[in-house]
């Protein structure tokens, strides 16, 4: 009995402040009565309903008192809608920035591919090998449950069942060994997967199709299982369909389409040629595994080093064996985009400091603000304490309103991030490029979204409700807000937090600022010619279903055929658009070939293939030698005898010449790279174009083999209009009057090339400044805010100051010294952090070191940023400062 | 506009008609209200004192009670309680509950007539 009564009065007590206040002394009295009643009647079985019914009240009292908080606070922010927009804007665009950020990054880094069982274990190779060695790894049963070879981003122009000739599209695909889809844990959604029991060389060419083929370019048609493909010319049939939303391995690179297997003829695909699956020196194909259960990457790492090292000592193109150097990186293949772990963090770093920063500053932002407000709001407290309110039930009020601000916020940011990922989704669909990953917004950002809106409620409100609710009833029911405080409080947590706040906006400002200048200059390009006056245009003939014969024999006559039609000033032929962004990754290293040379000199550098008179059309001047000229296409369209390579004449540029040869007597010299030799006839500029930080590249003649097998862009013809004439349809004449069963494909002049692949760029400059300028309108807002606050505050001292004699220019000093010193700490803070930060992120990672490393070094930004920021702060400040001298002394004083 | 307002609240929550009509005769205090009841019902229904006491803060919100100023004499009185009477618009609910109620009863007995003849 009496260990009833105690909980019922435990229970009693938990009740609601206000509820207590009103009933709980009755509550507790005619319980005790009912209690006592109860255990005389009904015994424990009664005691134990009265105890129920007062557990079940409890959570219900403090619903009905939450409620009636959640609408206090709904009407108290219609009461004040511009700071509730204010709010609810800053907060909205913070969590909708970072959910995007999150949604497009983040999930695209971690969300395992679509279609594949046990994406954790799957693993590849960074670099190709032949097919020769991946047959060898996959023999290394204790470290791999299978092992398969793919080579991705394989072009294939493909003609619908019902299309007529010459109506090909060109379409991605992989090429892949016949077990591949066993390694990856695949299932067919129709038909079958490819199969080595089922798809063996010399068997009808087969091929497994993406969803998004079936879906798209098909129609969805119920039989496409069995339908004949013209596949580069030559017929194959649909075996199987994917599941959804699998697009292969390294999806991210190239979203594949098509699935064709090695054991396909040449004719079907041209990069099967030359007994490519047997030359052990061939390396194009990665190797892509399934671990065994057990091993781990690290692990398997190991062991295909040792075996890479073991099979290069037959093979005369390997590094020599000293050197030390791992041979084999293995990549976590599960994810759209392969990235080596080291890589991850750091981007994963990246993209949380810079999405902390923002959220960080939204919360100050708001809570500087909620504390404006709270101290604007204290002679309400005060009334509302003196007739019962607790403090804690403010403090609840108070925090109610920051958490319905906040989620608010999260609403209208999920909504912006949905907004977002639809427009980069219409981004990605405009630039027709191999890889395009389709995502919409994955239910983690919506979490991620609430939480982030949650938690930032919870933070920014406890302080200034705590700091709200404290106060003297007397002193504050007369004064209201401009009660004075104990002691001014120079690093009081509000001054600190406005302090961090300008120096977080900075922070993410100049960091912002790196990346984009960085973005900005490295993709700037300028051409010494009118960009409208080149046309670009794609073929590939082998694809098209022409011999390689016929391929040599029309590229051999097709820059005479183009002069002839009197519509072009000059023509040159290329394998890559000019001025095509190039990853530094995919360069290869190049040494000088001098036998007499003490030293070995090796760079990295990148090579472009391109014909004859290709400076000339570009308008690039030869700094010295000579450009690839007629003489050297013929010379090069000559079939080699079998087992020898030819030395190429290759063009450097200016770095190159730099890097390898220290810059002077280039002409004659020999290079060579892993395969062969190459002599240099000629430097010219660096083309203005690629990341600013100087990249050497090698220009390596066409020749009969790239004719032969060109590569995924096709061979490219660049040809410059002469006035008034159209170029698209001039070209697309010629190839159909030199051979009709030719589509050219990526018809289009320079500069529309060059506005499509600066539109990506223009994507990540609105994101990134629309984070930095995101960061500046906060910190400006939050200043404005906590400038108002003080002004308010200080209103009777001010008063005095002004009866005392104080002029307009005195008293605006005053408030006006506050918030310089605010903006002087937080510009230091912001300048050390975002110089700090740069230098820490450039060092682990290179994607963004070079982007950094010409922004750090930009002084228009390192001095602009601040200043921009101060000017705006101090605007900020200046405005509600404006209001301090607009007080009347005799109404200020009058408040006492 | 009062019998409006009244409608509102039908049909009434068991434990607020229980309450109104426990203060329909005089005003009373909670454990009284809670004596009332058990004995107008025969010990059948019982208002717990939780249930009870959130039902008479609701019913304040709702204006359908008020708290009195009325007190008994001193040596009857005790201090920590607090008395309740209904307001005018708790009357009308109580007498729109009734009527629904008696309307109900009607219905029934017509009902049954039907069936017995």
């Amino acid at each position: 009995m009496k260990r009833s009564q105690r909980v019922y009065e435990r229970l009693a007590q938990a009740f609601p402040h206000e509820f207590k206040l009103a009933h709980g002394d009755e509550m507790l009295e005619s319980g005790e009565a009912a209690m006592a009643h109860m255990a005389k009647r009904h015994g424990w079985s009664g005691m134990a309903a009265l105890l129920a019914d007062a557990a079940v009240r409890l959570p219900i009292e403090y619903m009905t008192e939450m409620r009636r908080d959640l609408r206090y606070a709904v009407r108290a922010l219609i009461k004040s809608p511009g700071f509730a927009l204010v709010g609810i804007l800053s907060m909205g665009l913070a969590i909708g920035l970072t959910t995007n950020v999150y949604n497009s990054n983040w999930a695209l880094l971690m969300r395992p591919m679509q279609g594949v069982s046990h994406a954790s274990r799957l693993v590849m190779a960074e670099k190709p090998v032949s097919y020769f060695y991946v047959e060898r790894y996959g023999e290394q049963k204790n470290v791999f449950a299978g092992v398969a070879a793919f080579q991705t981003a394989v072009p294939f122009n493909v003609r619908l069942p019902g299309e007529a000739e010459g109506k090909q599209q060109r379409i991605f695909g992989q090429l892949v060994s016949p077990d591949y889809f066993q390694v990856m844990g695949v299932d067919a959604e129709r038909g079958r997967v490819l199969s080595p029991a089922m798809d063996r060389a010399g068997d009808a060419p087969t091929a497994v199709i993406s969803d998004r083929f079936w879906r798209t370019r098909l129609g969805s048609r119920s039989d496409a299982v069995g339908l004949a493909l013209r596949v580069n010319g030559q017929d194959v049939t649909i075996v199987g369909i994917a599941p959804i939303g699998f697009e292969g391995a390294f999806a991210a690179e190239s979203a594949a389409e098509l699935f064709v297997p090695v054991t396909v003829p040449a004719t079907v695909a041209p990069e099967l040629a030359d007994d490519v699956l047997h030359r052990r020196n061939a390396r194009e194909f990665l190797a892509l595994a399934f671990l065994a259960p057990g091993v781990s990457l690290s692990q398997a790492e190991s062991a295909l080093d040792g075996t890479t090292r073991r099979l290069d000592v037959d093979d005369p193109s390997a590094p020599p064996q000293n050197d030390k150097a791992r041979r084999v990186t293995l990549l976590p293949a599960g994810t759209r985009v392969p990235i080596p772990q080291e890589l991850r963090g750091a981007l994963e770093g990246f993209f949380g400091v810079l999405m902390s920063i923002v959220i960080v500053i939204a919360c100050m932002n708001l809570g500087t603000m909620l504390m404006a407000r709270g101290a604007n709001r204290r002679k309400e407290f005060a009334i509302r304490m003196s007739v019962g309110a607790s403090r804690f039930r403010l403090a609840r009020q108070l925090m109610t309103e920051g958490m319905l601000l906040s989620l608010l916020g999260g609403l209208l940011g999920f909504g912006l991030a949905y907004v977002l990922s639809v427009l980069n989704a219409q981004l990605r669909q405009a630039v027709d490029a191999p890889g395009r990953p389709d995502l919409g917004v994955d239910w983690r950002a919506a979490v991620f979204a609430f939480a982030a809106a949650l938690v930032c409620g919870v933070v920014l409100s406890v302080a200034p409700a705590l700091s709200a609710t404290k106060s003297e009833l007397t002193p504050a029911l007369k004064q209201g807000s401009a009660m004075q405080l104990p002691g001014y409080r120079r690093f009081g947590l509000r001054n600190v937090a406005m302090a961090a706040q300008l120096g977080g906006s900075l922070m993410l400002l100049l960091i912002t600022g790196f990346v984009l200048l960085g973005f900005a200059r490295g993709y700037q390009v300028q051409t010494n010619f009118d960009p409208k006056t080149m046309v670009l245009a794609s073929v590939d003939p082998v694809r098209d279903g022409e011999t390689p014969e016929k391929a040599f024999d029309f590229f051999a006559r097709l820059p005479q055929r183009l002069k002839d039609s009197g519509k072009f000033s000059s023509i040159a032929l290329t394998t890559l658009p000019p001025f095509a962004t190039v990853d530094a990754d995919e360069s290869e290293p190049m040494m000088v070939d001098d036998p007499q040379a003490a030293t070995r000199v090796q760079e990295p550098a990148i090579k472009e293939f391109v014909g004859a008179g290709y400076f000339r059309a570009l308008d690039e001047p030869m700094l010295s030698g000579r450009e690839f000229n007629d003489g050297d296409e013929r010379r090069l369209m000559e079939p080699v005898p079998v087992n020898t390579t030819r030395m190429l004449p290759v063009i450097i540029n200016e770095t190159a010449a730099k890097k390898l040869f220290g810059g002077t007597n280039t002409i004659g010299k020999h290079l060579k790279d892993r395969s062969r030799g190459y002599e240099v006839v000629g430097v010219v500029h660096d083309l203005k174009s690629g990341m600013g930080i100087k990249q050497a590249i090698v220009y390596v003649a066409l020749s009969r083999d790239d004719f032969a097998r060109p590569p995924a862009s096709g061979i490219t013809i660049l040809a410059r209009t002469r006035a008034g004439v159209d170029g698209a349809a001039a070209v697309r004449d010629v190839v159909s009057g030199l051979d009709p069963k030719l589509v050219p494909f990526h018809v289009e002049t320079l500069s529309d090339q060059l506005a499509m692949s600066r539109r990506g760029i223009r994507s990540a400059m609105w994101t990134y400044g629309g984070i930095g300028g995101f960061g500046l309108i906060l910190s400006a807002i939050g200043l404005a805010g906590v400038t108002a606050y003080a002004v308010a505050q200080r209103k009777r001292e001010i008063g005095i100051r002004m009866a005392l004699g104080a002029n307009k220019g005195q008293v605006l000093r005053l408030v006006l010294r506050e918030g310089i010193t605010l903006i002087a700490v937080g510009t230091v803070l912001g300048f050390a952090g975002a110089v700090s930060v740069s230098k820490a992120l450039g060092a682990v990672t290179s994607v963004l070191a070079d982007a950094l490393a010409m922004g750090t070094n930009d002084p228009g930004l390192l001095v602009g940023a601040p200043a921009l920021l101060a000017a705006l702060a101090l605007l900020a400040c200046y405005v509600p400062a404006r209001g301090a001298v607009r007080i009347d002394p005799l109404k200020a004083l009058r408040m006492e | 506009m009062t019998k409006k307002q009244a409608e509102r609240f039908l049909p009434l929550k068991p434990q607020w008609f229980h309450i109104l009509l426990a203060l329909a005769g005089e005003e009373q205090h909670g454990y009284g209200i809670m004596q009332e009841v058990l004995e107008r019902t025969m010990g059948k229904v019982r208002l717990w004192p939780a249930t009870l006491y959130g039902s008479l803060k609701r019913m304040i919100e709702e204006d359908l009670i008020e708290e009195s100023s009325k007190r008994p004499r001193p040596e009857l009185d005790d201090a920590r309680r607090r008395y309740y009477g209904l307001t005018l618009l708790g009357r009308e609910v109580l007498d729109a509950e009734c009527e629904r109620l008696k309307s109900l009863v009607h219905a029934i007995q017509t009902k049954r007539r039907m069936v017995t003849e």
